[in-house]
């Protein structure tokens, strides 16, 4: 299985950076897709599907933490998974990030491990970047 | 004002962490003048308000650009060094106010840049000033705090 990932960043350095790390990783990416701020973001979404997101919050227009809001208020896009990954580091500021919805939150500057651990994390998949294969019997799985 | 040699410290500790995470360039104190071809700014607000700005030689620009993104130095262009130097600057800033006091929320501006040249003279008029060498490639680092409004 593959993933779409959507990275969101006024930097395109830092998307680069992150494309790179991603594919690095062995994260099993199928489409990255990219923007420069929240707007750009959401026109995106509007007619492709991703299965995470990777945003910055401090970007021009429409911040990360609105970007949050906005996801949150979509009935389709809200159960997608975002992890910030920003300079903002306070904990007032993370908690806020968690509050509106964030599932992951990694500062800048970054090491590659940081990126691919929180991904991993949030995606739920292996160290492989695959998902962990369930091996218990049919029976045992209570439906 | 707070005490200086503690923000100077710290933020000498974000520069290095910055630089040499990001962008592998080890970059050492220096203590003559400089020659500068880029400067970008950013502004900071919230318990203590100020600016920081950056003063660049063009090699620590395109040594930042080609270890970062892994480009040849004939691919480096001006637009993705000016991305890169502002890049730089949010992290430094950031990381230097998270350090500071991460209980308190700092506001970011958006970073500026002008492509200019210069001289960076090492006492240059600043609350604090801060001059490194990599690679006999130069950065100048002010910043300027901002007295509280009441």
């Amino acid at each position: 299985m593959s993933f779409n990932v959507l990275i969101v960043d006024d930097s395109n350095s830092i998307r680069a950076v992150i494309k790179k790390i991603v594919l690095l990783s062995g994260f099993q990416m199928d489409n990255c897709l990219e923007a420069g701020n929240g707007r750009e973001a959401l026109e995106l979404l509007a007619d492709n599907w991703v299965d995470v997101i990777i945003s910055d919050i401090n970007m021009p227009e429409v911040n990360g933490l609105e970007l949050l809001e906005q996801l949150a208020k979509n009935e389709i896009l809200k159960g997608i998974p975002v992890i910030m990954i920003t300079t903002e580091g306070s904990d007032q500021r993370m908690q806020e990030a968690f509050a509106r919805g964030a599932k992951g939150f990694i500062k800048k500057p970054f090491l590659p491990e940081e990126i691919k651990k929180v991904l991993y994390d949030v995606i739920g998949v292996g160290k492989d970047g695959q998902y962990e294969e369930d091996t218990r019997n049919a029976d045992e799985l209570d439906f | 004002m707070a005490n200086m040699k503690k923000i100077q410290e710290t933020l000498m500790n974000s520069i290095f962490e910055v630089f040499e995470k990001m962008f592998f360039v080890f970059l050492e104190p220096f203590e003559e003048d400089i020659h500068y071809d880029m400067m970008t700014s950013i502004r900071f607000s919230g318990p203590m308000r100020g600016e920081i700005r950056a003063y660049l030689s063009k090699g620590v620009a395109v040594a930042m650009v080609k270890n970062m993104l892994g480009l040849e130095p004939k691919d480096v262009t001006d637009k993705v060094m000016e991305d890169c130097v502002k890049e730089a600057l949010n992290m430094i800033s950031g990381n230097f106010l998270n350090k500071w006091d991460a209980t308190q929320v700092f506001d970011l501006s958006i970073p500026e840049y002008e492509k200019k040249q210069g001289k960076f003279e090492k006492d240059k008029p600043a609350t604090l000033s801060l001059l490194f060498e990599s690679d006999e490639q130069y950065m100048g680092i002010t910043m300027n705090l901002e007295p509280q409004k009441q």
